[in-house]
């Protein structure tokens, strides 16, 4: 079964490469080429301060099961659109694949907007296979979990300046 | 700044877990099945953590486990959320039920397979990771993902889905959705290949 499995791939991989078909006795599965492009360029690492107002950040994931995403958008008040993104992430290739697209796509779109980036749009940009499905689903959750952050954030300093009127006169 | 030092713990913790778990596995062939993607030489990825002397261990973590998950979406699809630790399951009670449950499936969809013509079907059970293909129609994977007490799934036409143990329901449901695994494996099998499948 596995055999089958592994003609298939190399069958694959040399029509990929376009050079003659050299019998290769390595794993037969192999990333997308997008996804080594975000691995050895990669867009957008990096850190904002958590505590800054204009900052959501979303944690998502765990160490235990293998993936941590840590994303981070910064917010123009004024107009709900987000100026800068930016990500860390602990775990595979396809992990940091995804959320480095999902930082890419969020810059310069409105808040509504990047919630409704679905995982099967990052799948498919990126071309992951079944069993990395996972991994573009833990980037949407980490955009909703750092707009959701940067809503707690406004609605908490909404809150404290309409419990404090005589500060601003 | 505090941030940091929790996850080194948390780290170092799972690290020893996952050695452990390591430990356990088989090292057949059909290890590759589940680790795709895996060089001798791993290189350093963007650690989520700034200590060096965790770059050697994450690249250890990101070649055991395969994909991402999240301890957040567990109980409602509105975002993170602090985990009922109470209502986990114990871990040899998790690996029971679900080890029970892939296996039934395994052995329901290859007598599937055998019955109906589907060109291309291919069902492979290895490391405790079950991969059927439906030929050009999609691929399944299922998987147990212990430190979550999950069953994951990655499917051609719901994409990933990441399934609890219900003691209520006694079932494997998927928390956003409310979807049953066996359900849903049903419905979706019948969409794809046109022949009904019983699964529970």
């Amino acid at each position: 079964m596995l055999r089958q499995a592994t003609k298939t791939m190399l069958g694959f991989r040399s029509s990929n490469t376009g050079s003659t078909a050299v019998p290769i006795r390595v794993l037969p599965r192999f990333y997308h080429e997008r996804v080594v492009d975000h691995y050895n360029n990669p867009r957008n690492v990096g850190a904002f301060d958590k505590n800054d107002p204009t900052v959501g950040t979303g944690l998502v994931g765990a160490p235990a099961c293998g993936d941590v995403m840590k994303l981070q958008i910064k917010v123009d008040e004024q107009t709900g659109k987000i100026t800068d993104a930016c990500f860390k992430t602990f775990g595979c290739g396809s992990a940091i694949a995804s959320s480095s697209v999902a930082t890419e796509w969020v810059k310069g779109k409105q808040m509504e907007e990047v919630i409704t980036i679905k995982n099967t749009e990052i799948a498919k940009h990126l071309s992951l296979p079944p069993v990395k499905l996972h991994c573009s689903m833990l980037a949407e959750d980490a955009i909703k979990a750092a707009v959701k952050d940067y809503e707690a954030k406004r609605g908490k300093s909404v809150a404290s300046t309409t419990n404090n009127p005589a500060a601003e006169a | 700044m505090a941030f940091y030092p929790k996850i080194l713990q948390r780290v170092s913790r799972s690290l020893t877990t996952i050695n452990n778990y390591r430990l356990l596995s088989s090292s057949s062939s059909d290890y590759s099945v589940l680790f795709h993607h895996t060089n001798s030489a791993t290189p350093p990825c963007p650690s989520f953590l700034d200590n060096n002397n965790n770059n050697n261990q994450s690249g250890v973590c990101s070649r055991d486990f395969c994909s991402g998950s999240s301890n957040f979406d567990q109980l409602n699809s509105q975002g993170p959320a602090p985990i009922d630790y109470s209502a986990l399951l114990q871990e040899d009670e998790f690996h029971k039920l679900a080890d029970a449950t892939i296996h039934d499936l395994l052995e329901k969809i290859e007598e599937y397979g055998d019955s109906v013509d589907i060109d291309g079907f291919d069902i492979d059970y290895g490391n405790q990771v079950l991969t059927v293909k439906f030929g050009n129609l999609g691929t399944y994977v299922l998987n147990k993902q212990t430190p979550n007490r999950q069953i994951w799934m990655s499917s051609p036409v719901s994409g990933p889905s990441r399934f609890d143990w219900d003691r209520t329901a006694e079932a494997w449901i998927y928390r956003r959705t409310k979807a049953k695994l066996l359900d849903t494996l049903e419905n979706e099998i019948k969409q794809l290949c046109g022949d009904p499948i019983k699964l529970s």
